[in-house]
C-alpha cells in the first residue's frame, strides 16, 4: 500500500491528539509543556507532508520557523516554572491557582 | 524505502507519544519524548527533507530536551506522588470528543483519497542545505530576520523571569 498524504495527516493527527489529551490529563506541569512539544511536532510534519505535495520547500521554512518557537516557548515556560517552583514549591497545576481564588 | 521509514519510523514516534503521556516520572517521560522526535527524523526523510532530519535531532532532541532534562532534575521532584489518576467527570468529553471528530474525517480522508501517493519525486538537493538556505536568505528572509527578534525576546524574558527580582537592572 503506497504511502499517501492522508497517512502523514493521519499520522500528524494520532500525534497532536495524544499531545492535546496529555496536556489535558496530566496534572504536572513539565509533562503538560513536553505534551506541547509533541503538538507542535505533529504540525511540522504536516508542513513537511504538504510541501513534499507541492514540490515548493516553503513549508521546511515555516518548521524552521516553528523550531525556534518551540525553543522560545521551551525557554520562557521553564524559567517560569522553575520561579514558581523556587516560590511555591510544587509544579502540579491543581496547587497553583492564586488567580483563581 | 519511503514506505518502511514512514510505517516504523510512524509507529515508534506514536508508542513515543503514548509512553511520554502515560509515564508517572517526568524524567521517563522526557526520555520517550526524546525517542519521538528522533523517530520524526525519520519521518522527515521519508518526505525529502534531510535538513528538517538534521535539525529535529539537533534543535529538538538535543538542545530542547536537554534544556527538559535539566530543569526536571534541578526541581527534584520528577514524580508527583498526588497525580489524580482518573479526571474529574466535567473534563471527559473535552478529551474524547476531539478524537472522534479527528477519526470521523480520516475515515473520509481515506475515502476520498487513499490511493494517490505524493506526486513525482521531488527534483535531487529538494530540502537539502543550499535549497534551504537559498529560501531562507532569498524569498524569507524578512521572516527569518523576524524570528532572531522572537528569539532574542524569549532570551531576555527568560531572563528577566529567571533573575532574582531584587538584583534586576531597573529596581
Amino acid at each position: 500500500m503506497e504511502v499517501t498524504l492522508t497517512h502523514y495527516l493521519a499520522l500528524a493527527g494520532v500525534l497532536f491528539l495524544t499531545g492535546m489529551t496529555g496536556f489535558i490529563v496530566r496534572r504536572n506541569a513539565l509533562i503538560m509543556l513536553m505534551c506541547i512539544e509533541l503538538m507542535l511536532c505533529a504540525v511540522n510534519i504536516v508542513f513537511a507532508a504538504f510541501s513534499r505535495l507541492h514540490g515548493d520547500a516553503g513549508g521546511h521554512i515555516f518548521v524552521l520557523m516553528n523550531f525556534a518557537v518551540a525553543a522560545a516557548e521551551a525557554a520562557i515556560g521553564l524559567a517560569i516554572l522553575v520561579e514558581i517552583f523556587r516560590r511555591r514549591r510544587t509544579v502540579n497545576v491543581d496547587d497553583l491557582k492564586a488567580l483563581m481564588e | 524505502m519511503e514506505g518502511f521509514l514512514f510505517w516504523f519510523c510512524g509507529g515508534l514516534m506514536v508508542l513515543g507519544g503514548l509512553m511520554t503521556v502515560l509515564q508517572r516520572n517526568a524524567v521517563v517521560s522526557a526520555v520517550w519524548l526524546v525517542f519521538a522526535f528522533i523517530n520524526a527524523a525519520g519521518i522527515f526523510a521519508a518526505l525529502d527533507a534531510p535538513f528538517l532530519a538534521v535539525m529535529q535531532v539537533l534543535v529538538y532532541a538535543g538542545a530542547i530536551m536537554v534544556l527538559f532534562l535539566f530543569v526536571i532534575m534541578m526541581l527534584q521532584e520528577p514524580t508527583l506522588a498526588d497525580e489524580r489518576r482518573l479526571l474529574r467527570l466535567p473534563l471527559w468529553p473535552a478529551v474524547a470528543l476531539p478524537p472522534a471528530a479527528v477519526i470521523v474525517l480520516l475515515a473520509g480522508w481515506f475515502r476520498e483519497s487513499g490511493t494517490s501517493g505524493l506526486g513525482p519525486a521531488p527534483a535531487a538537493g529538494f530540502g537539502g542545505p543550499e535549497h534551504i538556505a537559498g529560501l531562507l536568505l532569498g524569498r524569507y528572509v524578512l521572516a527569518f530576520e523576524l524570528i532572531s527578534i522572537v528569539l532574542l525576546v524569549a532570551i531576555i524574558g527568560a531572563l528577566a523571569v529567571g533573575k532574582d527580582e531584587r538584583k534586576l537592572p531597573w529596581k
